[in-house]
């Protein structure tokens, strides 16, 4: 990676959060390992992940600066923001497996929602019911309600299968097949589980919706 | 280092505060003792503004033919009428349509259209963030004469439910009154740095804020000294004003609409229902007097019977408190301890309620009127970088930010609970060949479509490079500050260069337009002092005249006829120019009355010392 210059002290140094000599923000773009300063595997500690992020906070946050000159605000509002996107992405499983995929070049593609072949069944019911429920009322919307909120849970147990599935995933990027020459089957995986995760969810949106319930 | 002030601009009352040593406190009226200013703002319509106590005093001598209005004062104020203006914090980042039915009538409108609410008085237009600005000036002069130091810098708390309109609207009454916000704190933030200095070390809380005006429910995770907002929900438009207005309907049910709109009988309907609640959160039953034209009536109401018409609002606050530990993941288990926040909390509805839905006692023990107000000391101390450098606040956005896109609908872009600063970059192109600029509408709001979420405002990229459609490549940075404000900057990513963005908010005040309200403010400065130094010349003016008219009648030999005629001459033109404005003109001729009539004044001393002596001597003989 090239060599970053601090704004403030003009210290050249390899690109990260705060320069390494005088604590200022060196406001640069980085990918969000880098910037947390965590290795560079999908597999993530949370409590490490908090450490770094509440380290970090401290450090840089707008509040630290509130004396300083505008410049220096500037940049540790645009770090600190930059701070904020990369634990919020890596704290969540799959908008880390995503952002994973954006660091090899690789991304979902966008209809790539999969429904997953065991489930087709489930959810021809679940669409069928949730169009029962539209169109129901009064006593007929509380039975088509109860229907409906069964199959929520069958969904959600289908997802918490496929996020253990992503897990396992990540856990194998360590130790199987390195981290530096991703192994294409692994890759794919990682999309598929994916691909049906984003698809479940959105099932489940569409079901917490029609239950009238805020998304 | 010049201190920075903590506000709380609440809706039915305001504090500052700031840190003394390690403690935050309150800055009480130096006069009155007073902690608490009333929001309440009188508006005359020669332009006099009251602010606070004496402000609601004003409230009984309304003028029933003008809406609101104050009786006219019988001298000085030409033409009288004006408006007492009561919970402007609920008028904040509202357009002009949004002024509630049944707060139409209260106060007189220019109109029910536009970005903001605009109130006429007189021949005057105020709009929320000047009358706030007007609640910031009283606490400013009530700061600066009790503790001799100048207030320059504030953070300000607003309710953490409070969009970027609102927000917006509260950073701009801070500027109309020549402060420098330099942040703003949401409330149950505040409260918990408050509670967290004696308290906690580490652990889950929630806030539960109850107002005047607005309700806030924050979810908070404690640990060594960073406050990190896990999730907040509210409603900005729910307070103790909404219980009062129960019971105000209770008493005038029944009453024919002319005698229940009628001026002085919604006021004192008003009044009698807020001091029932307050009492009876003490007393079980409370007797309620109502003043209609030409007959008193008056009602019983219980505690039980209150607690009945009280009870949805109060589940609408619970239902909030569901959500919001929803996004946090949490159940009720899990929290630590509960804090209770606003004035409305006193009631014992609302502590039984929350004791029961969180399954644990409330805390309660710093004075849930001071509370924010100490916790805005206690962020301002850190900015300013004192003692307490090691808290830091990490909140959150309680909306989410999104923009509209093909079909109406709102992309979200940040969610909601994101903690901030947070920021997001799109790319934006064209959609048709040679555009000349990219339209952005911002919305903030969690409904699918953009019609039913709040409009924030609509940026205009550009100019841009003539070119083919789908070509230009712009990268747009939405961030949000710590204030919970949005900026945006957006970049052609071809050139890298900064593309200009012009900023048309869908809500509250442009830039030009506080500039010129900066401007009028400062003029009418100039004219209120215009005015003191005339009333000044005038009173002088007639102190020496009166003097000298006494003087000539009482020692008539000791002038001679040239002396009396210039004195004459120049007393009949400062007569004259009394008359008139010219307040230089008046001065100089005092002067010169002065000099003239010296010598007469002091031949009327000599001859009073020798009698003097001479009575003197005659005594001691």
């Amino acid at each position: 990676m090239a060599q970053a210059q601090c704004p403030a002290c003009a210290r050249l140094q390899q690109p990260r959060l705060l320069c390494a000599q005088c604590g200022a923000p060196l406001g640069v773009e980085l990918d969000y390992f880098t910037a947390l300063e965590l290795p560079r595997d999908p597999l993530v500690d949370e409590a490490a992940l908090q450490r770094a992020y509440h380290d970090f906070s401290r450090r840089l946050h707008p509040d630290r600066f509130a004396n300083q000159p505008a410049a220096m605000r500037a940049a540790s509002l645009r770090a600190t923001a930059l701070l904020t996107r990369a634990v919020r992405t890596l704290r969540d499983p799959v908008s880390r497996g995503l952002y994973w995929l954006q660091l090899h070049g690789e991304k979902l593609a966008v209809d790539n929602k999969q429904v997953p072949p065991e489930l087709v069944e489930l959810i021809f019911a679940i669409q069928e019911e949730l169009g029962e429920l539209r169109a129901a009322s009064g006593e007929a919307s509380a039975h088509w309600s109860r229907v409906v909120q069964e199959r929520r849970e069958e969904i959600n147990g289908a997802l918490a299968q496929e996020l253990a599935a992503l897990e396992r995933n990540f856990a194998r990027w360590g130790k199987d097949e390195g981290l530096s020459k991703p192994a294409a089957p692994l890759m794919t995986e990682l999309k598929t589980v994916l691909s049906r995760i984003a698809y479940l969810r959105s099932v489940l949106r569409d079901v917490e919706r029609a239950l009238g319930e805020e998304v | 280092m010049a201190s920075i002030f903590g506000i709380d601009l609440g809706t039915t009352n305001s504090l500052i505060a700031r840190m003394e040593g390690e403690r935050p406190r309150v800055i009480c009226d130096p006069k009155t003792g007073a902690a608490l200013l009333p929001s309440v703002v009188a508006l005359y319509a020669d332009g006099r503004v009251v602010v606070g106590e004496a402000a609601a005093e004003l409230e009984p001598s309304l003028n029933p033919e003008h809406r609101g209005a104050i009786v006219p004062a019988s001298e000085g104020s030409e033409g009288g009428g004006g408006a007492v203006i009561r919970s402007i914090k609920r008028y904040m980042g509202l357009g002009g349509d949004e002024v509630a039915l049944e707060d139409r009538h209260r106060y007189t409108f220019t109109d029910f259209s536009g970005p903001v609410v605009r109130f006429q008085i007189g021949r005057r237009v105020y709009t929320p963030p000047q009358i706030s600005a007007e609640i910031l000036k009283a606490l400013k002069m009530r700061a600066e004469a009790a503790v001799g130091e100048a207030v320059e810098k504030v953070v300000i708390t607003v309710p953490a439910y409070f969009n970027d309109g609102q927000r917006q609207a509260t950073k701009d009454a801070g500027r109309l009154a020549g402060l420098e916000v330099v942040r703003l704190v949401n409330e149950p933030t505040a409260a918990s740095l408050a509670y967290g200095l004696h308290h906690l070390a580490s652990g889950r809380i929630a806030v539960y804020d109850f107002g005047g005006g607005t309700f806030d429910i924050s979810i908070l995770d404690l640990k060594e000294g960073i406050f990190e907002v896990l999730a907040t929900n509210g409603d900005t438009h729910l307070g103790g004003d909404d219980i009062d207005r129960v019971i105000l309907e209770w008493m005038l049910q029944g009453l024919p609409e002319a005698v229940r709109l009628e001026h002085r009988v919604w006021n004192s309907a008003r009044k009698a229902a807020e001091e029932a609640k307050k009492r009876l959160s003490q007393e079980t039953q409370v007797e309620l007097e109502l003043a209609l034209p030409g007959r008193h009536v008056s009602r019983t109401l219980s505690r039980a019977e209150l607690e009945q018409m009280a009870r949805p609002l109060v589940a609408r606050t619970l239902a909030s408190c569901g959500r919001a530990l929803k996004d946090a993941g949490l159940g009720t288990k899990e929290i630590a301890a509960v804090v209770l926040v606003g004035g409305s909390t006193r009631m014992p509805l609302v502590r039984q309620q929350v004791a029961e839905f969180f399954g644990r006692e409330p805390l309660c023990e710093l004075d849930p009127d001071e509370v924010v107000a100490l916790g805005a000391a206690v962020q301002a101390g850190v900015l300013a970088g004192g003692s307490q450098s090691d808290l830091l606040l990490l909140d959150v956005v309680p909306l989410s930010l999104g923009i509209e896109t093909m079909g109406g609908v709102m992309e979200r872009l940040i969610h909601r609970n994101t903690t901030l600063p947070t920021s997001v970059t799109e790319q934006f192109t064209t959609a048709v060949d040679n555009q000349t600029h990219v339209d952005i509408h911002v919305l903030q709001g969690e409904r699918e479509f953009a019609r039913d979420c709040r409009s924030l405002a609509r940026f205009k990229l550009g100019p841009l490079q003539m070119a083919p459609a789908g070509v230009a490549r712009i990268e747009v940075t939405f961030l949000i500050d710590a204030n919970g404000i949005l900026n945006v900057t957006a970049r052609d990513q071809r050139t890298g260069r900064e593309h200009s963005v012009d900023v048309k908010p869908s809500y509250g005040l442009t830039d030009d337009e506080i500039e010129r309200l900066l401007e009028e403010a400062l003029d009418q400065g100039e004219e209120d002092l215009n005015q003191r130094m005339l009333v000044q010349a005038r009173n002088a003016a007639d102190e020496i005249l009166s003097a000298l008219d006494k003087q000539l009648k009482q020692f008539p030999e000791l002038l001679d006829e040239e002396e009396k005629s210039f004195i004459d001459v120049i007393a009949a033109s400062l007569r004259n120019a009394r008359k008139g404005t010219d307040k230089e003109l008046i001065a100089n001729l005092v002067d010169q009355l002065n000099i003239v009539s010296a010598p007469f004044a002091q031949r009327i001393m000599d001859q009073a010392i020798k009698l003097a002596l001479e009575k003197h001597s005659v005594d001691e003989v």
